[in-house]
């Protein structure tokens, strides 16, 4: 009965000690899209949030062309979760990417059209991104396609 | 009838996709489309040439305002501005630039009032100089001439001292005007410029200051103060016009014929300083002249130093040649009459003044006629004499007291013996 009770005492410490400290709720959620332009590095450079990323392997996985980015350029917009979108003139996708520690994983890949976006831009629509093509709109989320 | 309503229904579904088409704008589109208006009615005050622009420009404000209001969150987190505050900073900027065209406006209005009133004198000046040039060529001038003529040349000088100022204020308000606007001016400033330039008759009416001046001097006779003080206005007229001129050139670059008038004036007014330099030399000139005292022309102070060493070498050297008395004549005609009487007390101060000669010059001409005085007028003899007499007086004087004195102390001796 003792051996219960202590037990189950230095339980309850392990898990306190355990829990982190959580914020909540937060919105990461950017008013516009932006719009960078690819260096020859094959980096962006994004002035107003500050960072810097290089997208190469981006241009790769969409074209499977490492080499032909310089010069173009590429949308991106960031949902209230905080979630990155990102495509460009002629992508067939849109990119979702989560932050993490000195770089991006992607979350989702989001197939649009087969034959590649001609003038695709990104409202923010909360919690959604809407992704706006010529006379085309669709809504994002880091799932795909809400309608 | 079946056809109409198929073509109703073509039109209101039409209708529907286009306005879908309007209402899929990128936020991004929005944002820098009322941002890069918004920058542009910025610049547009700031160049703003008149205050009807700028009111098409307070118009253009409040259709971009309310045009965006919809967007006005979007726009303030975009852009991470106050959308009220914002509007509030732009039409207080266009408030003030108003103000500089109201200003502008009125100053318009002033110049053109003192564009009339230039003219007006400007044509009685002719008809004064008209006037004096006739009574001048009389040659027996009664009394009532001589009054007339001095009347006249009063009138005369009076006007041209009103007009001078006027278009001084106008060069004056000219000069404020690129003070306000340092630098590079753009075309917006350029046409302001014109304008003024063009409402105030600005070449005419400097050429004809300066002409005015220079006619001034020709037909009148002027005494020290008088060219002492033209030779001021000179001084402030031309140094508002090392400012303005230069500004007007660049101004002008592309109009020859204004660039040619701005040159004209910059020669123009070189010519007056020389004219009144030459008048104050001229001046000098007649009184050794009036006194028949052959000095060589001098029209500076170096040359009025050799040209006085010159004639005092050769009154020094003729001195035994000529009689005596006509050399002390000339010695006291030059000195008495001449260089210690007006010369030396009257315009030597305004010749230094004005940098036309210098201490040192001054100084060397009144050594020099030491020199002369020495040979020609020594201190003489009999003064001497004085001087002696004045000394045996005060010695006899002193002696007689003393002796006065000494008699005194010699009685009170008696008297205490005595006692």
């Amino acid at each position: 009965m003792r051996f219960q009770k202590y037990s189950s005492a230095l339980l309850l410490l392990i898990i306190s000690a355990c829990s982190s400290l959580t914020l909540k709720p937060a919105d990461y959620s950017w008013p516009i899209e932006n719009v960078l332009k690819v260096d020859n590095k094959g980096f962006v450079e994004e002035q107003r949030y500050s960072f810097t990323l290089k997208v190469k392997a981006l241009f790769y996985e969409e074209f499977k062309d490492s080499t032909n980015f310089s010069g173009k350029e590429i949308r991106l917009i960031r949902d209230k979760v905080g979630f990155i979108y990102i495509t460009g003139k002629e992508f067939k996708n849109v990119y979702v990417f989560a932050v993490e520690e000195n770089g991006m994983d992607l979350e989702n890949k989001i197939l649009i059209t087969e034959t590649g976006l001609s003038s695709p831009m990104f409202n923010q629509k909360s919690p959604n991104i809407e992704l706006l093509d010529n006379s085309n709109k669709y809504l994002l989320n880091n799932e795909g396609i809400v309608r | 009838m079946k056809t109409n309503k198929f073509f109703f229904l073509f039109f209101l579904i039409t209708a529907f996709v286009l306005n879908q088409n309007i209402f899929a704008q990128s936020d991004r589109e929005k944002v820098t489309s009322f941002d890069s208006q918004f920058k542009q009615y910025e610049n547009a005050i700031k160049n703003a040439a008149s205050l009807d622009e700028c009111n098409i420009i307070g118009e253009n404000i409040e259709k971009l305002r309310v045009e965006f209001a919809d967007s006005k969150t979007l726009i303030e987190k975009s852009l991470q501005i106050n959308y009220d505050e914002e509007f509030l900073k732009i039409e207080r900027a266009l408030e003030v630039r108003k103000g500089d065209f109201t200003q502008i406006v009125q100053l318009t209005t002033e110049v053109g009032s003192l564009k009339d009133k230039v003219s007006e004198l400007s044509q009685q000046n002719e008809g004064l100089i008209s006037q004096i040039k006739q009574l001048n060529i009389r040659t027996a001038k009664d009394a009532a001439t001589i009054a007339s003529l001095t009347r006249l040349v009063s009138q005369l000088r009076s006007n041209i001292e009103q007009r001078d100022e006027l278009v001084r204020g106008i060069v004056d308000s000219l000069l404020q005007e690129f003070v306000k606007t340092p630098g590079t001016l753009n075309d917006a400033e350029k046409q302001a410029i014109y304008k003024r330039v063009d409402n105030g008759n600005l070449f005419y009416n400097i050429e004809r200051t300066i002409s005015d001046n220079v006619q001034f001097m020709k037909v009148t006779q002027m005494k020290a103060e008088d060219l002492s003080k033209m030779k001021e206005q000179y001084k402030d007229f031309n140094k508002v016009w090392r400012q303005v001129g230069p500004k007007l050139a660049e101004v002008y670059l592309n109009r020859r014929d204004k660039a040619a008038q701005v040159a004209n004036i910059d020669a123009m007014f070189t010519d007056w300083n020389i004219r009144i330099n030459d008048e104050m030399w001229g001046q000098v000139n007649k009184l050794f002249r009036d006194y028949k005292l052959a000095l060589l022309p001098f029209k500076g102070g170096e040359q009025f130093v050799n040209s006085v060493t010159s004639f005092v070498d050769d009154e020094i050297k003729n001195y035994g040649v000529k009689s005596k008395t006509e050399s002390e004549n000339t010695f006291y005609a030059f000195t008495d009459s001449v260089y210690f009487k007006t010369v030396q007390p009257v315009w030597v101060p305004v010749l230094i003044e004005n940098n036309l000669m210098t201490e040192a010059n001054k100084d060397s001409v009144e050594k020099r006629i030491a020199t002369w005085k020495e040979k020609v007028a020594p201190a003489s003899k009999m003064n001497w004499v004085y001087i002696v007499s004045g000394v045996v007086i005060i010695a006899l004087f002193i002696a007689y007291f003393m002796k006065g004195k000494k008699k005194q102390v010699t009685f009170d001796e008696k008297k205490e013996d005595q006692a």
